[in-house]
């Protein structure tokens, strides 16, 4: 939602500008050697917080829940054999369904139906919003005046609402659902990516690419991407938690795979009704489900944007 | 001011018809049959073309467009495909119900997570911190309608202090409403104070490392005036403006709230022209979004010139 407004804050009056601020030279020109040093030295301080751990262990278990589907559920996800609303038991561990289906097995094969749509949704938005954010950040004037205004509109729209409208007006299908959230994700991305690369612009080094001659898609791709790839990764991981988050909820509203697929959002939509009839189970674990994989990428977010953003 | 104000509400206006434009774009240009879509695939192409003509979709493209312009800034969205009612008379009462529960989610998260952020900044990372940023961070983490789903189980139907169905009866008191009304916006609450408690936290972290934090300290000031008068309205800025951010936001979550508890608001509303594809009421709602989303944003850039006479001094310059 609005994460990308913490980022920035409020400019110069909170910061405690140290007065050694000229001292310090600009960002050293790092070379390749360094620079994969300095890269494998923030891998090794992310492995090591535990909130990445964490983070982690959880989403390796959906992962491989996604990849294996029924080899690995104790159940049939669409056998309605069963009777009907059984309680949580030894066979059934998160009890049956309204149509006696299995609801852990149900709810193991619905991490792919998630899984197949978030992270590439969040790579995509990610990569149209590099692209968007490289041109207003560097090419910057009338470019950036327009794509500023234009992404400031995208802010104003929640994902939900206008993903719903497109897919109402377009048809409901998982590309439909993965297209609009990238495209939805693009203006985020470009406004953080804007942001670095405004800061990289007028360093020394890449002057001295300007100097050299260099042409205009080699110092944005080659010479400034790989400095702002801090933010850019911070940004892919937590645009898939987000990716998670607007997914289910759309998958909730009904804008999902269709029935019987065991989508955590539509399970969750087809139990809720009886809870008043004492019968939790059905929605309780998918839901637990969807709230375990957003906590686990945005554990994992976490830890890396508080090593990379402290280096 | 005055000059900051103009200039403000000049580029609110344009970003307001730059969304509206966005909005024509999804559903007018992309390559989408909105007769189709609503008759569904088994319609005869005759109605197919006569319903689009009626709702307009055979005009050229660019009548199309002006004509929606023109609804966008005279507020006036048309009629509602399905019941044939104008579409304010649609919207704007369902607006003022989701409007209630909004205000009633801010009102128990705002203080809650300013006092959260504040702790957590004072005792930075210290035990009370790591719970209240790992606390923050999950809840931000959970969808509106899976902790209206949870709480629902807990409190309507467990503990029977609230109500499963949250449409209060026509004329009831404001006491009753909140009987209704208090489980539904505790849920958006869950989801508000993890953003607001992490931003407040940050803000006064920062302010706290600040110069002039430290001047008034040494200068004898109690802690508690240095907090009030200095610390917390330099801090308070982003949380202003996450909180005006969130107001647009909170438009994309309260759908899965209203549907969990059957709540007629702004989002069942939504829902149900989804359901009927009723385009114009869905375009309507969408686009008044966008533009309480400016509003909220505009007043939250003014309140912050209001609060810190820098930011003032700087927009006049």
């Amino acid at each position: 939602m609005s994460e990308s407004d913490q980022i920035e804050g409020n400019p110069e009056s909170m910061v405690s500008t140290p007065a050694v601020d000229v001292i310090i030279p600009a960002t050293p020109p790092a070379g390749p050697s360094e620079r994969r040093a300095a890269r494998k030295e923030n891998w090794r301080l992310i492995r090591r917080r535990p909130s990445f751990i964490v983070g982690n262990i959880i989403a390796i278990v959906w992962v491989t829940c996604a990849i294996l589907g029924t080899r690995i559920t104790p159940h049939d996800p669409l056998d309605f054999r069963a009777k009907p609303h059984l309680s949580p038991s030894s066979d059934f561990w998160f009890g049956t369904d309204k149509t006696g289906r299995d609801v852990l097995s149900r709810v193991m094969a619905g991490a792919r139906d998630v899984l197949k749509i978030a992270p590439p949704a969040a790579l995509l938005g990610v990569l149209f919003g590099v692209i968007l954010g490289m041109l207003m950040g560097y090419i910057g004037k009338r470019v950036d005046i327009i794509l500023s205004r234009i992404v400031e509109a995208f802010l104003a729209l929640p994902v939900v609402l206008i993903a719903l409208l497109a897919i109402t007006t377009l048809g409901n299908s998982s590309w439909v659902v993965l297209g609009v959230v990238a495209v939805l994700f693009t203006p985020v991305v470009a406004r953080t990516v804007r942001s670095a690369v405004l800061a990289e612009r007028d360093l020394d080094y890449v002057t001295s690419a300007r100097l050299r001659g260099e042409s205009k898609m080699f110092i944005m791709f080659k010479e400034v991407l790989p400095n702002v790839s801090g933010p850019i990764v911070v940004e892919l991981t937590v645009r898939i938690g987000y990716a998670v988050f607007a997914i289910s909820t759309l998958s909730f509203l009904g804008a999902g795979p269709p029935p019987p697929s065991p989508d955590w959002g539509a399970q969750v939509s087809e139990g809720f009704n009886s809870i008043s009839a004492g019968i939790w189970w059905t929605t309780f674990f998918p839901a637990a489900a969807i709230a375990s994989l957003v906590i686990a990428v945005n554990l994992i977010a976490d830890a890396v944007q508080s090593v990379l953003e402290a280096s | 001011m005055s000059r900051y104000l103009l200039r403000r509400l000049g580029s609110a206006v344009i970003t307001l018809w730059l969304l509206a434009t966005i909005v024509f774009v999804v559903v007018s240009v992309l390559p989408s049959n909105v007769g189709r879509q609503i008759l569904g695939p088994f319609a005869p192409q005759e109605q197919v073309d006569a319903l689009n003509h009626r709702l307009g979709f055979d005009r050229p493209i660019i009548i199309q467009y002006l004509q929606s312009m023109r609804r966008v800034f005279t507020l006036n969205f048309g009629e509602s495909y399905t019941s044939g009612a104008p579409v304010n008379d649609v919207i704007f009462p369902a607006l003022w119900r989701s409007g209630k529960l909004a205000l009633l989610a801010f009102i128990m998260t705002i203080p809650v997570s300013i006092l959260a952020g504040i702790i957590a900044a004072r005792r930075q990372d210290k035990l009370s911190d790591r719970a209240i940023v790992n606390l923050g961070l999950a809840t931000s983490s959970i969808p509106e309608f899976v902790s209206a789903a949870v709480l629902l189980s807990i409190f309507c139907v467990h503990w029977k202090l609230g109500k499963a169905f949250a449409n209060p009866p026509d004329g009831a008191t404001i006491v009753q409403q909140l009987q209704y009304l208090w489980v539904p916006a505790l849920a958006m609450a869950i989801t508000y104070f993890g953003y607001l408690a992490r931003m407040t936290r940050a803000g006064v972290i920062s302010a706290q490392h600040s110069d002039y934090a430290r001047t008034a300290t040494m200068k004898g000031m109690s802690s508690s005036q240095v907090m009030r008068r200095h610390i917390m309205r330099n801090a308070l800025a982003p949380t202003i403006t996450v909180i005006s951010v969130q107001i647009g936001y909170l438009f994309g979550g309260i759908i899965g709230v209203e549907r969990v508890f059957n709540y007629s608001g702004l989002g069942s509303t939504m829902l149900i022209a989804v359901g009927k594809r009723d385009i114009p009421v869905l375009q309507g709602a969408v686009l008044l979004v966008g533009i309480i989303y400016m509003f909220s944003t505009l007043a939250a850039d003014l309140l912050i010139a209001a609060l810190n006479p820098r930011v003032r001094l700087e927009v006049s310059k």
